[in-house]
């Protein structure tokens, strides 16, 4: 396993546990903020937080405003509408969904519209994710439902377009397009869904998983702008994995226990990975190896610590193997280089990749 | 008098006779508010038990008769809620609760560490038949206090800016922490083997850094310092201030060198208006600072800014030591004395030479308690004192000679370790720094003393059967599991823990809320990193059979299957089959899709729930049929009829709706679909039913009148053209 150098590392202790965490885009052209959801055991208190980065040596996070929720945050997205100001979307574990609009000048939380718990589902919503321009939200939950929310000027509108009575359960969801979207849940499924096929899922992936993959549950899923067709998936006992539409039938295990196929792949994890995303930082000589056959890189964090890259056909490359879980991370779109996840113990790491 | 219980007396006028002092404020009660959000009337039922920590978990009941006549099913029939109780790490003096946590946090790794360590030692040792202690092992103890010592705080000042101001005395530190200073301690005296040689130079160095922690209960040499530096602002000619010269004195005293020699360079000769009458003065106050700077010390080395010259070997050392000593004598007869016309300045040098040569009596009276007066004695009489013997008697005669009242809780712990009584040692930890500190600090203590190692892990019968050692990290894992963040580190103390560890991490798993799935995912985890299959598979079924209650039918599934649990699968099987009967037959697939397709075809636990499966493909190839005339899929359909039919786990119920179901199978145009074997197992299975139900506990499925008949006489046809076909 080869691990990477990093330019810059540094752990930022906090007096809350954080739940999620994001880079916010940029609202001017000298500002750097992250958004953290972040849960004080203290006060029993949710908010999410938007602190000010400065990258300096060590890094320093100055909390900017922050916005108090009644329950844990689940789930925690931020987009952002052509030549407008970002938003943020957030799910709680009681089932209510918020999205905010923060200040562009000083970065206060201006606005604020909300759905109430046992609205859009019965008890929590596990995942939530909001379309690239900020237009639209898909929620699924434990109980199968599944919701479009449309984030308009007037408010929020929300439709359920299905309902399996509990009888699935959704662990993940993720847009592909402004129509199409996967979700994924129990026993490593994944399901890709089209607004103009209403009804149920349009596919179905059960790969013929092995015995033990075949109990895993997806956390996480991605899909690349450029690449729709494949649905990236993070699971458990360290399973990566990517569902090639194309080929519905066999997964492209990258990480984790392999589909019967013995030395294909090694596992960097033996653990739940709680997120993947595709890695958008690449160095000269990886954009060369880039293939249209292959997946693109792929980020992860796990629950025993790992923060790591994994390239198809390639050794994983190590950035982080820490003493406790990595719940989160994000990637900076303006500076890919730079990667900010969250432990498990209370704290933020911010990292720099050379 | 002494032994006399006060009588209560109704006026309250008799206090000050009370044995035991009580502060009337624990007497007030607090009063809590419960936020149930239940809907008046509530009935005074309530049960009230501990939940995780300080907390109450308090359950409130509505009155049955008001449940009854309310009709509307959301609301429910109570409320539990948790109420957390103020007032945590009373035992802690680091009330910060973030703090707390992350040197919880922090330490687990060092620990984690060692114990590995340990582990792979006592695995060699048994190969070699060699003691497990040695040179490595010390180093790896070392290793594990840096760490932790660095958790507890920096030692480092905070930046300070370029231009330096004179009048700064004191360095702007952080606040020290008293368990920083007391792990520091231990890690002197048990952790750091190798300079065992330079104890009484580490003990100086350790005054510099915590003197300010006796400022609490006693006045020390910081405060007059911190007291001075305040009014030295006010201040035109130091040296006409006695203030300016006992802070020098004192300072000196416990080797504070850096600051006496920066508070003599204040000095008013220094002043180039006045250096031409002043000359003789100067020379003076220059040269005890250079005398002051030149300090021989038995030490490796010595950190940035402070001064001495650092002796390494012992010999050295006494060469330097005897040179330097005859030079503060040469210049105490010096003549230059009696040109000093300034009386303060001559006076108070002369006294900080006495202090340099170890006058006892001014040592004294330039220190504040007695472990100041220790650390002069060390630096100016007695710097060869080593052996613990030796060094505690000296301690004994510095206390009578300053003694305290109520000792400092470090001056207690310092006496302990001097007196080699690792009891002590133990009590004074748990009694002042808590459960984090003693659980962490008796590997420090057991490091090469088999003395102490004995008394640590002999197990004792009065503590259950578990060791001293064992108990307190016992009860350091319990303070870790009362915290929902912190919980999930307590296994690495429990299964450190060879008699109860493994017993209480499963009453400790146990009890988490596994049905949120975080809660049983790192539940999970934390039983595949300590092989506990049994506990991890009993979590699945409670979340399981949580899932299930809670309507999320597919969870419920899953879960159980995870565990493996066939009984209550089979449960949930007929449970899902009275439902199947009713909506899969029709149309819509779609909501089952997604089960059918988490219960795998492959022959797992499923118990009766892979019938779904089957049934699913025999109805979507009865549909095709259905579509269009298709013999192939016709004969698809009657086979997996048949499979159905013959698999077991098929309940009888669904034996009839399938034949009726298939009655266009069975009476299929030009060929009969199925054989004579065939058709003769169908007919068993209508027979098997028609005896079945004559049994009291046969249910009735709804279905039309005439189906048993009609699919009696369909099957007799198929048989019949089946035989003629043979």
């Amino acid at each position: 396993m080869a691990t990477e150098t990093l330019k810059q590392f540094h752990r930022l202790p906090q007096s809350t546990y954080v739940d999620a965490l994001r880079f916010l885009p940029p609202l001017s052209a000298f500002d750097r903020y992250v958004v953290v959801a972040s849960f004080n055991s203290d006060s029993d208190e949710t908010s999410i937080e938007i602190h000010a980065l400065n990258p300096s040596t060590p890094p320093i996070l100055t909390l900017q405003s922050s916005f108090t929720l009644s329950s844990r945050i689940s789930s925690l997205k931020v987009a952002q509408k052509s030549l407008q100001n970002p938003l943020i979307a957030a799910s709680t574990f009681a089932g209510s969904l918020h999205v905010l609009f923060p200040n562009p000048i000083d970065v206060s939380f201006e606005s604020e519209v909300s759905i109430p718990e046992k609205t859009l589902h019965l008890g929590p919503i596990t995942c939530l994710d909001l379309q690239e321009n900020g237009s639209a939200c898909v929620s699924v939950g434990e109980d199968g439902r599944v919701n479009l929310i449309s984030v308009g000027d007037s408010g929020l509108d929300y439709r359920r377009i299905f309902d399996s009575k509990g009888l699935v359960s959704y662990t993940a969801s993720r847009w592909a397009s402004p129509t199409e979207f996967a979700t994924g849940g129990l026993g490593n499924s994944l399901q890709w869904w089209d607004q103009r096929r209403p009804g149920g899922p349009v596919s179905q992936f059960k790969g013929n998983w092995s015995q033990g993959a075949a109990s895993g549950v997806v956390h996480s899923i991605d899909i690349h702008p450029s690449r729709k067709h494949t649905c990236l998936a993070g699971g458990s006992y360290g399973t990566v994995f990517a569902w090639d539409l194309r080929r519905p039938q066999q997964p492209i295990v990258l990480s984790g226990i392999d589909a019967g196929e013995p030395m294909s792949s090694s596992s960097i994890s033996e653990s739940e990975v709680w997120e993947v995303q595709y890695d958008t930082f690449m160095s000269a000589s990886n954009r060369a190896n880039i293939s249209s056959e292959r997946v693109l890189p792929v980020m992860i964090c796990s629950e025993d610590g790992i923060l790591a890259v994994i390239k198809q056909g390639d050794e994983p490359t190590e950035l982080l193997a820490e003493n406790c879980a990595i719940n989160s991370f994000d990637i900076d779109r303006q500076n890919p280089s730079d990667v900010i996840c969250s432990h498990e113990w209370e704290s933020i790491a911010f990292l720099t990749r050379a | 008098m002494p032994g006399l219980l006060t009588v209560y007396h109704p006026s309250g006028h008799d206090e000050s006779s009370a044995l035991v002092q009580f502060s009337s404020d624990s007497n007030t009660p607090i009063v809590y508010s419960l936020h149930h959000g239940l809907k008046s009337p509530i009935a005074p039922r309530l049960s009230i038990s501990w939940s995780r920590g300080n907390s109450l978990r308090v359950s409130v009941f509505r009155s049955p008769e008001t449940t009854e006549t309310v009709l509307d099913e959301v609301e429910v029939g109570g409320k539990v809620v948790e109420l957390k109780l103020s007032g945590e790490y009373v035992d802690s003096e680091i009330n910060d609760a973030a703090r707390w946590r992350r040197i919880a946090y922090g330490s687990v790794s060092p620990f984690a560490h060692l114990q590995n360590k340990k582990n792979a030692m006592a695995a060699l040792s048994e190969l070699r038949h060699s003691a497990p202690y040695d040179v490595d092992w010390s180093k790896y103890v070392l290793e594990y206090s840096k760490e932790i010592n660095s958790l507890l705080g920096s030692r480092g000042s905070s930046p300070t800016s370029l231009i330096e101001d004179p009048k700064t005395v004191l360095e702007n530190v952080e606040e020290p922490s008293s368990l920083k200073a007391a792990w520091e301690l231990l890690e002197i005296f048990y952790a750091d083997k190798q300079s065992q040689a330079w104890i009484p130079e580490q003990l100086v160095d350790w005054l510099a850094d915590y003197d300010s922690l006796f400022s609490e209960q006693v006045p020390s040499v910081h405060l007059r310092l911190v007291e001075f530096q305040a009014e030295l602002i006010n201040i035109q000619a130091v040296e006409d201030e006695p203030a300016y010269w006992q802070a020098i004195s004192s300072a000196l005293a416990v080797g504070w060198l850096d600051i006496v020699v920066k508070l003599l360079r204040l000095h008013g000769s220094y002043q180039l208006n006045q250096l031409g009458n002043r000359e003789t003065e100067n020379g003076l106050v220059e040269a005890v600072a250079v005398l002051i700077s030149k300090m021989p010390r038995m030490r490796a080395h010595l950190p940035d800014g402070k001064l001495g010259e650092c002796y390494y070997n012992k010999s050295d050392f006494i060469k330097a030591w005897e040179k330097w000593r005859a030079q503060i004598t040469k210049l105490d007869c010096s003549a230059f004395w009696l040109q000093c016309s300034h009386n303060h300045t001559r006076e108070n040098l002369k006294l900080l030479l006495q202090i340099m040569l170890g006058n006892t009596g001014t040592l004294s009276s330039a220190t504040f308690h007695w472990v100041e007066l220790y650390i002069a004695h060390f630096l100016y009489i007695s710097p060869f004192t080593s052996g613990l013997e030796s060094m505690h008697a000296l301690a004994q005669k510095c206390m009578q000679l300053k003694p305290t009242s109520s000792p400092h809780k470090l001056m207690r712990l310092i006496i302990g370790i001097l007196g080699e009584n690792t009891e002590v040692v133990l009590a004074e930890c748990s009694r002042s720094f808590g459960s984090w500190m003693i659980a962490h600090a008796t590997e420090l203590l057991t490091a090469g003393s088999i003395q102490a190692e004995i008394l640590l892990k002999e197990e004792r019968h009065n503590l259950g059967g578990v060791s001293i050692e064992e108990s307190h990290r016992l009860v350091y894992a319990q303070v870790l599991s009362s915290h929902a963040l912190t919980w999930q580190i307590a296994p690495i103390y429990l299964i450190s823990c060879v008699k109860h560890g493994v017993g209480l991490l499963e009453i400790l798993l146990y009890k988490q809320p596994v049905y949120h799935s975080q809660v049983l995912l790192k539940n999970i985890e934390i039983c595949r990193l300590y092989d506990l299959d049994s506990v991890s598979a009993n979590a699945m079924k409670i979340a399981g059979v949580h899932h299930w209650k809670h309507g999320r039918n597919g969870a419920g599934v899953f879960w159980l299957q995870q565990a493996g649990d066939e009984v209550r699968l089979n449960r949930i099987a007929q449970k899902l089959f009275d439902f199947v009967g009713k909506s899969i037959s029709d149309e819509s697939f779609e909501q089952w899709e997604g089960l059918i397709e988490l219960l795998g075809s492959e022959s797992r636990t499923a118990a009766g729930l892979e019938f779904l499966h089957k049934y699913r493909d025999f109805k979507k190839s009865l549909q095709q049929v259905q579509d269009g005339i298709l013999t192939d899929a016709a004969r698809k359909a009657g086979e997996a009829l048949i499979l159905l039919m013959k698999n077991p786990s098929t309940p009888q119920r669904f034996w009839l709706p399938l034949l009726y179901d298939s009655l266009k199978l069975l009476n299929w145009q030009g060929r009969p679909l199925l054989n004579v074997s065939q058709t003769n197992l169908l007919l068993n299975k209508l027979q098997e039913l028609s005896v079945a139900r004559l049994r009291p506990d046969f249910v009735e499925v709804g279905m039309p009148a005439g189906a048993l008949s009609s699919v009696r006489v369909a099957l007799a046809t198929n048989l019949g053209r089946a035989i003629l076909e043979e």
